[in-house]
């Protein structure tokens, strides 16, 4: 029941395929915590928090949804799309499905979301990786040019070993290097960065900067007629007011 | 109706014959066919809609596949036929009537329309559809009734997706926007993720929306179902809740009940929360609003900062509010049990009612504190004790609830220790002083009336007082030895002192006036009063003259004396002392002796702190272990055993759980001898609360192997009745050992952390007396014999425990002797006894 302390409202979704890591991304970024075994009954599938956008000294409230991963829920998983501002696609760095996998993901994106939300492809589990994550570094030890399939078969059975004991795990291949991301990032317009839920890199930096973009968005006047239900901007005077929250509810 | 003669004239064939309805639904069932026009097809649905409800076997067995067809293909087209068809389906579908073959039939269709999603996917798109909305929505409850799970996970599927549901939310009809409620509330049952997607789309906002437009809690049924829905949204789903949270809404909440969000906690909560005018259905929505509240208080995730108004609404409301007395139950049940509040720090003002105004004038009582206020509800019951006489289950109930919340917010030592030591009168070497007294300490020392009828409002509150006091002391070293040094001042009886001398009718002598706390220069401790009082309440039950209801609450008061005082003289030597010394030994002594057979509750719990007395009795003093050992064989461990196990079997200490302490009045055992006053129905009573009921299950069993020890024994002897145990028992040992084993170490423990305690006393003083050296030198001595105690009974405790590994080593060489030398004397062909064959397969079982 605290005061409204936010100058806008984003609602962001998160998807992609099941274990890339999306309730992990959204636990470290709302707790900034990791959880090796996250008990998935748990269902922590909705977050909050406060980031600050510098350059236009303004406070956004993200307000972030885990989306059912299963396929069987795609339907309902769409009305997400419909009511969110920005979308988190994540695959799983070292796992090649859950990267090509990404194009049905985000045709359902293009297919039901707002045409304006703001879009950032996440590679998680860097961590998992030999190299740093690179901005420009150098190519990433496996090939990623021609990713054949018995790669990613042996990919299928290095993770289902390691699920079976992850504390054994110290690092897996990595499947999909920086460069094609990015190159088929810059291709579908998304944004894009590398991260680890684990480690916390880049995490909140993805929010920050799909956040930057739907300011941008905002700034040119694409939603001056009100149109994203993802964006929710403070009245003026309640603004970092206490209080106005039971009128503005009680006749909206 | 011209309409349906119409059609029965167009049925009937051309001899004008009567057909059976057979051939009449075999007929219509052709005419759904989609090579008919629409008028008559319009018209077949029409009157299979008629006969439906009578021949639904045959309407259903025969016309169900048509129905559907006309659904998909006409029900978009022409809205009256999609209102037939919709409703005849339901019909076929309904559950509700429970006559013979037909709820069976029912599901049956149900079935066949849920199997495939064809028909629910399109029934959640036809939601848009506004003029059939209604029978859509009907019918759409009528599956979720039927076949829940279905139903969800095709919705999950469906194309047309939640936004449908929150669209009919909205609807501006109120017959469909409520239908749309109740649609809503089963589809949300049990799945999250439904219960996720629909907050997501708005259902929290629509719902308030709702409940807002129809008047809040004084909305009625609208409102009451929108309520259940949030509750249903909300309840097990962490998401939502965080979800809840960031939205404008949890204020809400508190302004429907009138609560001021933002209220301080110097300021008082204002009369029109307090007072307001109550009827059931507001009395109903309130208690879902009180519900959801508790469950956001207690659900983890939460800043203490976040709910903070919740609680405090939900204290003002149980302590200080003219809400029904259910309502203040609930409210203070949903209190979390690690309650975190400052109730000594917020003021409120409890009100009563003025007499004859029919609950219409209140009369404000005096600015207290909430902890006040609450230890007053329990000790008095509601507005200041009106009506405490009366016991209902329901005031029972509130009393006890109440209770439970001080019993939680003692928990933490700091404050139980801070409530004794106000008790505690200041040390003053010269006169020595009484403690200040107070609601509870008074409740708990007043004497029972032993002269005139006893007053039905005083025995209850002084048993409450003593499970209240309880909480202050379990297993709290420090709290004990606080109120061994509580001196009650000069107790305001609550009747006549003369009457004291009231000879009762057959003789008996009234009590020695010795017995009466008259002689002011030598003022008591609560503990002796506690005893005095106990040995009052034991001799009064005994009078032959009184009736069982009497008998009853005399059983009371004694019940109450005994649970607090075994749980204070539990693991403290220096209170069994004192109890001794006040002669509790004699007592407790005459009630085992005197057994009758239908008493077990008493002779039980006098064993229980016999045993205790005597386990724990390791002071010196007039009264030794060796005093009490030769009375303890004189009445028999096993016949003290036996009282204890029929204690433990009794009606009213086993129907006890954690949050059911009141029982019903008469108890269904004797409801032929005790005739409940005329009015009071729901007349209920108290004998433990479950806190007791904990402990005792924990510690008896270390009782009653106490009664076996020797005097001069450590409470755990190691070696005893080794040849005895032996002998076929050994499990029982093992358990025993590791029962003593406990038992020695946890009374060592206190002996620690006594010695704890009093190095800390003492560096205390030594503060104070910093200058004085001689002082300090003596003091620093004590700490050092102190410390050197210390280090001895550590010695002696972990010779006891190598001891103890000894013997078991010892005992399981011998165990495997015995089944080795078992085996052979089989393999010999010689008998093994039966008991011991069955030892060696509980053995078995346990590898
Ligand atoms: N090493 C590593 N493991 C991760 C990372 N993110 C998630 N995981 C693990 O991947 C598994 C699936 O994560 P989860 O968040 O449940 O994925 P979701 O199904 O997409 O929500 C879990 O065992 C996580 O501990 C990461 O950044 N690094
Ligand atoms: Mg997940």
């Amino acid at each position: 029941m605290a005061g409204i302390t936010w100058h806008y409202v984003f609602k962001f979704i998160i998807t992609g395929d099941p274990a890339v890591g999306k309730s992990s991304l959204l636990v470290r970024l709302t707790d900034q915590r990791f959880l090796a075994n996250p008990d998935p009954t748990l269902g922590v599938e909705f977050g909050s928090k406060l980031i600050t956008i510098p350059e236009d000294n303004k406070v956004v409230k993200l307000q972030c949804w885990d989306t059912a991963g299963q396929e069987t829920f795609r339907a309902i998983t769409r009305s997400y799309y419909r009511g969110a501002a920005g979308c988190l696609l994540v695959y799983d760095v070292t796992s090649r499905d859950s990267f090509e996998h990404l194009r049905t993901w985000l045709a359902d994106v293009r297919k039901h979301a707002d045409p304006h939300v703001s879009c950032i492809l996440v590679g998680n589990k860097v961590d998992l990786c030999d190299e740093p994550t690179p901005s420009g570094a150098s190519a990433p030890p496996t090939s990623s040019n021609s990713p054949n399939t018995s790669s990613s078969a042996s990919s299928i059975i290095k993770s289902s070993k390691s699920s079976a004991s992850p504390s054994k795990v110290k690092r897996r291949s990595r499947e999909v290097s920086y460069e094609e991301a990015e190159l088929w990032a810059k291709q579908e317009g998304l944004l894009f960065v590398e991260a680890s839920a684990k480690s916390g890199l880049n995490v909140e930096q993805a929010f920050v900067d799909a956040s930057r973009d739907i300011l941008e968005k905002i700034k040119k006047g694409v939603f001056d007629d009100d149109r994203s239900p993802g964006v929710k901007q403070s009245l003026p005077n309640s603004a970092l007011v206490d209080g106005s929250a039971v009128k503005s509810t009680c006749c909206a | 109706m011209e309409f349906f003669s119409q059609t029965y004239v167009a049925l009937r064939g051309p001899t004008g014959a009567p057909q059976t309805p057979t051939e009449i639904i075999s007929k219509l069932s052709d005419r759904l066919s989609p090579a008919t026009l629409l008028a008559d097809r319009r018209a077949a649905v029409l009157s299979l809609k008629g006969l439906a409800r009578d021949c639904r076997q045959e309407v259903g067995e025969m016309a169900l596949p048509g129905l559907l067809d006309v659904l998909f293909n006409d029900a978009e087209v022409d809205a009256e036929i999609g209102k037939a068809v919709l409703e005849t389906l339901d019909t076929l579908c309904d559950t509700e009537d429970v006559t013979s073959g037909s709820r069976e039939s029912g599901f049956k269709y149900t079935d066949k329309v849920v199997a495939s999603d064809k028909t629910t996917h399109f029934l959640f798109a036809l939601l848009a559809d506004s003029y059939v909305r209604l029978p859509t929505l009907q019918f759409l409850t009528t599956l979720l009734h039927n076949r829940r799970q279905v139903i969800q996970s095709y919705f999950l599927t469906a194309p047309a997706g939640p936004g449908s549901i929150i669209a009919v939310l909205e609807d501006k009809r109120d017959v469909i926007r409520n239908e749309a409620i109740t649609m809503v509330q089963a589809l949300i049952s049990q799945s999250p993720d439904i219960q996720k997607v629909l907050a997501f789309e708005g259902a929290f906002e629509k719902l308030f929306n709702i409940i807002t437009q129809e008047g809040g809690v004084d909305g009625g049924l609208v409102a009451q179902s929108a309520l259940t829905c949030v509750d249903g949204l909300l309840r097990f789903n962490n998401s939502n809740q965080s979800y809840f949270r960031e939205t404008s809404l949890p204020p809400v909440l508190c302004a429907l009940l009138q609560f001021p969000v933002s209220l301080d906690i110097q300021t008082t909560a204002p009369q029109e929360f307090a007072l307001q005018f109550w009827d059931t259905d507001k009395q109903a929505n309130t208690s879902l609003i009180v519900g959801i509240m508790g469950m956001l208080v207690g659900s983890k995730g939460h800043g203490v900062q976040e709910t903070l108004p919740y609680t405090r609404c939900l204290i003002e409301m149980a302590l200080a509010s003219n809400a029904p007395t259910a309502l203040k139950i609930q409210a203070l049940r949903l209190l979390p049990t690690n309650i975190n509040f400052p109730l000594s720090e917020i003021s409120l003002t409890p009100y009563v009612p003025v007499p004859d105004t029919n609950g219409e004038e209140w009369d404000r009582l005096e600015l207290a504190s909430a902890l006040d206020a609450l230890i007053e509800l329990a000790i008095h019951g509601e507005y200041n004790g009106l009506d405490a006489g009366k016991r209902t289950k329901e005031s029972l109930e509130l009393r006890t609830a109440a209770a439970s919340v001080f019993e939680n917010f003692v928990r933490k030592d700091e404050i139980r220790q801070a409530i004794v030591q106000s008790m505690v009168p200041p040390e003053d070497p010269d006169s020595p002083q009484r403690s200040r007294t107070t609601p509870l300490l008074h409740a708990l020392a007043s004497p029972p009336n032993t002269a005139s009828a006893l007053e039905p409002a005083d025995v209850i509150s002084t048993h409450i007082a003593t499970l209240m006091f309880s909480h202050l002391l379990r297993s709290s070293p420090r709290a004990k030895a606080s109120a061994r040094l509580i001196i009650p001042g000069p107790l305001q009886p609550t009747h006549d002192q003369a009457s004291n001398f009231f000879v009762p009718a057959d003789g008996t002598p009234a009590e020695p006036a010795q017995e009466e706390p008259e002689d002011e220069d030598e003022p008591q401790t609560l503990l002796q009063i506690l005893t005095e009082n106990l040995s009052l309440a034991l001799l009064s039950r005994s009078r032959t003259n009184a009736s069982d209801r009497e008998a009853r609450e005399w059983d009371r008061y004694v019940v109450g004396y005994l649970c607090l005082l075994s749980q204070w003289l539990w693991e403290d030597p220096k209170s069994v002392k004192d109890f001794l010394d006040a002669g509790g030994l004699g007592v407790l002594v005459e009630p085992i002796n005197q057994t009758s057979e239908v008493d077990s509750v008493v002779p039980g719990l006098c064993s229980f702190l016999l045993g205790i007395c005597y386990e724990y009795n390791r002071q010196p003093g007039e009264i030794t272990r060796a005093t009490i050992h030769p009375i303890i064989n004189r009445l028999s461990v096993d016949m003290l055993i036996g009282q204890m196990a029929r204690f433990r079997e009794d009606e009213r200490f086993k129907s006890v759980g954690p949050d059911s302490i009141v029982l019903s009045f008469p108890p269904p055992s004797l409801q032929p001898s005790v005739k409940p006053a005329v009015g009071t129905l729901d007349e209920g009573e108290i004998w433990f609360d479950w806190a007791f009921v904990d402990f005792w299950k924990s510690n008896y069993y270390t009782v009653q192997r106490g009664f076996s020890t020797d005097p001069d024994q450590l409470s755990s002897s190691a070696g005893m009745h080794l040849s005895e145990e032996l002998n076929g028992h050994h499990a029982d040992l093992l358990s025993g050992q590791s029962a003593e084993a406990t038992m020695l170490i946890a009374s060592l423990r206190d002996v620690i952390r006594q010695q704890t305690g009093e190095i800390e006393s003492l560096q205390k003083r030594l503060n104070e007396v910093n200058n004085v050296e001689s002082q300090v030198a003596e003091l620093q001595k004590q700490v050092e014999s102190l410390h050197s105690q210390l280090a001895s009974s550590e010695t002696k405790r972990k010779d006891v425990e190598k001891e103890q590994e000894d013997l078991l080593v010892l005992l399981d060489e011998v165990t495997s002797k015995r089944r080795k030398d078992k085996a052979r004397l089989r393999e010999a062909g010689l008998e093994v006894s039966e008991d011991e064959a069955d030892d060696d397969d509980d053995d078995d079982d346990e590898e």
